[in-house]
């Protein structure tokens, strides 16, 4: 076996060859002043955090299915499985619909459908973000134990919440067969995009914050926090108009962007002039900012955890 | 043909405790520096591996021994690929399973045939395969119907059994177990035992890391005394264990020096 040639790439870089797995591992060492030497050891962590990625993707079977152990084992023993989260979301929504349709005076066929939308897409937000931060430290026993790509853990937590995310939806149709609401039917593949940036950006966010939470554990309850507020900062149980003058703190508002692209076209709304444009340029800062710190600290993490 | 080698492989980690694990401590300690500094310096850096190199290839049972402490852990952890080296580099060809921890990659909420598939999953196994092969780890195991039960009830043996059986469903080429498997009762270990010499016969590799010498002895033919990361030994099983025989009496006859003075 050409053993040699198979590992000339980078550090960890798994090859198959002659039906065989050849695994390296190199130090990515953190050398002193020697400058040469850094410009190496950054390149393999590049090298080594775009394959961890690209494996991670590459290994989708083993996240779905992990995903979908995680539902089942969650809901052991509930009769209504999954949907306990759906009665809650419907409990919420109509219990908030009477109130807030006469705080705001608006009438209840148009609230509802904004609430109910509104709320069960910052639930999928939220949800990414608050349990991003243990993607790691939550798996720790399976880091500790089998070589699988960071990034996987990742993978497996927004897939989870997809998968939340669609027992809830089920909610939308029937909120908007009770409250009729002019339809844009070409306009709703455009939920479509809108969710995929949403998932991408938790795929970022949960690498990040997994990272900063296995490493300083005061972390999780602060974003605990943090979440919250912005909840009742975002407008999900207000629409922005009702800021008046004042708007664009609303429209500016990266959260709101994400329920943007989504509720619009589902209530026949136009979306906000910049929602799309601002949604994609968050989208790139928070994978530059997340692939930076992997890159950077990819290796520790098993120490971490 | 499978094959493992380490050059000067060294790891050293930060061992964060107390305030250094809080983000607002090390915050503050960065702007006041002063008192509050010394408290986020809780960081201790453990060498636990210091430029240790070896070989070995297809057919090598090679075990690990040395106190508590020693690196074992950190060793095999660096073989299954969980540690990256901080210096040197690791390479290594073919299947590697791991058996560090019994309970890993068991939840034990699901009952134990859940667990087989699940682990099964952790290991590259898709689950139709993994069903394909559960008949045979159950009989493996001698649980009958406590596989029907969750693995949380299950007893320290029991679990050991269970994670046994299923890592091993597959020949790996190279095996890497921890020294918890020898928890197990006898009729197990030689049960075991035979599954792993089947392994071996069929060229692959087999570390393991263990306290003990009668395990070593037996299973192994190679093998290294590992002391503070180093390597002190390195070579045939029998001059291992005298080595460690030898550290262990120099250690006792230290602390006993201690002790009467």
């Amino acid at each position: 076996m050409r053993f040699a040639r198979a590992v000339s790439g980078v550090g960890r870089a798994t090859t198959f060859q002659d039906g065989c797995r050849v695994t390296q591992l190199e130090a990515v060492s953190e050398p002193a002043a020697d400058t040469i030497v850094d410009l190496l050891a950054s390149s393999t962590r590049v090298a080594l955090a775009v394959a961890d990625i690209r494996d991670g993707f590459a290994q989708r079977w083993l996240w779905i299915q992990l995903a979908h152990q995680d539902m089942r084992l969650r809901y052991r023993g509930s009769m209504l499985g999954p949907f306990w989260q759906t009665i809650t979301t419907v409990v919420l929504i109509s219990s908030m619909g009477v109130i807030y349709s006469k705080l705001f005076h608006t009438p209840m066929k148009d609230y509802l459908p904004l609430l109910t939308v509104g709320l069960i897409i910052w639930n999928f937000i939220a949800g990414m973000i608050t349990e991003g931060c243990g993607t790691f430290d939550a798996v720790r026993g399976i880091i500790q134990q089998v070589k699988l790509p960071f990034s996987l853990h990742a993978f497996r937590l927004v897939y989870r919440n997809i998968l939340v995310l669609a027992h809830s939806f089920v909610i939308i149709p029937i909120v908007l067969i009770i409250f009729p609401h002019p339809i844009a039917w070409m306009r709703l593949v455009e939920i479509f995009p809108g969710l995929l940036l949403a998932a991408v950006n938790g795929v970022a966010i949960s690498i990040f914050l997994g990272m900063i939470c296995a490493r300083f554990r005061d972390v999780p309850p602060i974003v605990a926090s943090v979440v919250q507020v912005i909840f009742f900062l975002t407008p999900i149980m207000w629409p922005p108009a009702a800021l008046g003058s004042n708007q664009w703190w609303a429209v500016l508002n990266p959260l709101y962007t994400v329920i943007d692209v989504v509720r619009s076209p589902l209530l026949g709304m136009p979306t906000s002039p910049h929602s799309w444009s601002i949604l994609a340029i968050v989208t790139l800062c928070n994978c530059a900012l997340s692939f930076m710190f992997f890159t950077r600290f990819r290796a520790r993490i098993a120490f971490w955890v | 043909m499978s094959f493992v080698r380490l050059e000067d492989v060294s790891v050293e980690f930060p061992i964060y405790q107390g305030s250094s694990r809080s983000l607002k401590k090390v915050l503050l300690a960065s702007t006041t520096r002063g008192n509050l500094a010394r408290d986020a310096r809780d960081r201790i850096n453990v060498r636990a591996l210091n430029e240790i190199s070896f070989e070995l290839r297809s057919g090598d049972r090679f075990a690990l021994v040395g106190a508590n402490g020693a690196g074992k852990t950190t060793l095999l952890k660096v073989l299954a690929g969980v540690f990256e080296p901080t210096n040197g580099r690791m390479t290594s060809t073919g299947h590697v399973t791991s058996l560090l921890d019994t309970s890993v990659g068991l939840n034990g909420d699901a009952t134990g045939h859940e667990n087989i598939i699940l682990r099964g999953m952790y290991m590259g196994i898709r689950p139709r395969e993994m069903a394909e092969r559960a008949a045979s780890i159950a009989e493996f195991t001698e649980l009958g119907d406590y596989l029907d039960m969750p693995v949380r009830t299950y007893s320290a043996g029991m679990m050991i059994r269970l994670a046994f059986a299923i890592s091993t469903c597959i020949a790996p080429d190279i095996l890497i177990m921890d020294e918890w498997l020898t928890a197990g009762d006898a009729r197990f270990l030689a049960k075991a035992e035979r599954r792993i010499a089947e392994f071996v016969g069929h060229s692959s590799i087999l570390v393991l890391a263990s306290h003990s010498m009668e395990l070593v002895e037996r299973w192994c033919t190679r093998g290294l005394l590992l002391h503070h990361g180093r390597i002190m030994t390195i070579g045939p099983i029998e001059e291992v264990i005298a080595a460690y025989r030898k550290l262990t009496e120099e250690l006792l006859a230290i602390e006993a020096g201690a002790a009467a003075a």
